[in-house]
């Protein structure tokens, strides 16, 4: 029965995986930010625009008047959409192989076409361009 | 059933729920993006999903011979000539954008600065989305800035550009999308959303538009060579 067990064990794995590894869509992440600070950053961040660095360093250190929420959430949220953007842009060098030989795009700035075909999941994609392509939100 | 649950351990049944648990949260928050606020007017232009913004924006036919620097100038030398002063019956200084695939996002600002505000920043996460779907990565995009028609001319024309440029900065800083396929045009009160109500907040809104395709994708975007996007009158305390 230990075939069933490992079977069993791996469909699960599989299943959840998709779900455990997609990351954040920016218009949640950018709402998080939004929902969670917007009183702080009228206090304390006023004149600074959503910027990864400079809106980061000013809740950063106003850190010790920022609200429970505040505090908790904007970290979060700038690590989300530092996520999605680095899944996004690693897709293109995971699938490298597969966007030629597996999709038959061989102008790599067909960007549109590459990912229309990875979405689709081509037979024998490889395991890490799979899983690229579901952590970037992509499917 | 019986025998594989009794072939199954502790260890494994103690796996198979800790993942089922951990994928939850993920599902949980896919519908979060596609909430839209009900009701008024406004509200219904941020209404909609990246998905359905992007298939507004993908019904480009053919690509418009624009220059974009041409059509600032156009629009500077208007003011500055202070032709068609009544704004209720000045032409428009740029019809030929309305000939193009566009939406009109509400993004709020602070007043007389380019400073998003914090309520608008699901929006502007939204225009990434869009931006950053499948079928709009080989798009090039125009986002213009418009204001109401109180106060002076080039006052105005000056601060709808300035927030063109902010859009773009934070597109690019935050969301690293290809600076190249970004433009950013500001017309002040020179074309007006609501003509009939040249003072309604409706004026203030932000274009995005369709412009063409870009000749090559950059392999990464690059942070923004521009200046950051920083543009408030007012420092952060500290």
């Amino acid at each position: 029965m230990n075939w069933i067990r490992t079977i069993f064990v791996l469909l699960a794995v599989a299943a959840s995986s998709p779900a455990l590894a997609q990351t954040m869509k920016y218009e949640d992440s950018a709402a998080l930010l939004g929902a969670s600070c917007a009183k702080d950053i009228e206090a304390n961040c006023r004149g600074v625009n959503l910027d990864p660095t400079r809106m980061k360093d000013c809740l950063s250190r106003n850190q010790d008047v920022l609200s429970p929420q505040c505090k908790s959430d904007y970290g979060k949220a700038f690590e989300a959409i530092q996520k999605r953007v680095a899944a996004r842009q690693s897709v293109f060098k995971l699938c490298e192989r597969d966007i030629v030989k597996l999709c038959g795009v061989t102008d790599k700035n067909d960007r549109t076409k590459a990912l229309e075909c990875l979405i689709a999941g081509p037979r024998g994609i490889g395991i890490n361009c799979n899983k690229s392509v579901v952590e970037a939100g992509y499917r | 059933m019986r025998r594989l649950h009794k072939s199954l351990g502790p260890i494994e049944l103690l796996l198979v729920a800790l993942l089922g648990c951990a994928a939850l949260p993920a599902q949980a928050q896919a519908p979060a993006g596609n909430q839209a606020p009900a009701g008024n007017q406004a509200a219904a232009l941020t209404a909609g999903t990246s998905e359905d913004w992007a298939k507004r924006l993908a019904a480009l036919e053919t690509a418009p011979d624009l220059d974009v620097p041409a059509l600032r100038h156009q629009a500077m030398e208007r003011v500055k000539s202070r032709a068609d002063n009544q704004s209720l019956k000045r032409p428009l200084v740029a019809p030929q954008l309305l000939k193009l695939p566009q939406l009109v996002a509400e993004i709020n600002f602070d007043a007389d600065a380019a400073v998003v505000r914090p309520d608008s920043y699901r929006v502007l996460g939204r225009i990434a989305d869009t931006l950053t779907h499948p079928s709009m990565l080989g798009y090039k995009f125009l986002i213009v800035g418009h204001t109401v028609s109180t106060g002076r001319r080039d006052v105005n024309l000056s601060l709808s550009q300035r927030r063109a440029d902010v859009i773009r900065e934070v597109l690019v800083n935050t969301f690293k999308i290809n600076p190249k396929r970004l433009l950013s045009l500001g017309l002040g009160e020179e074309q007006l959303l609501d003509s009939a109500r040249p003072a309604s907040p409706a004026n203030q809104r932000v274009h995005l538009m369709t412009v063409g395709m870009i000749e090559a994708h950059a392999p990464a975007a690059a942070p923004a060579a521009a200046a950051p996007a920083k543009a408030g009158a007012q420092k952060p305390k500290r």
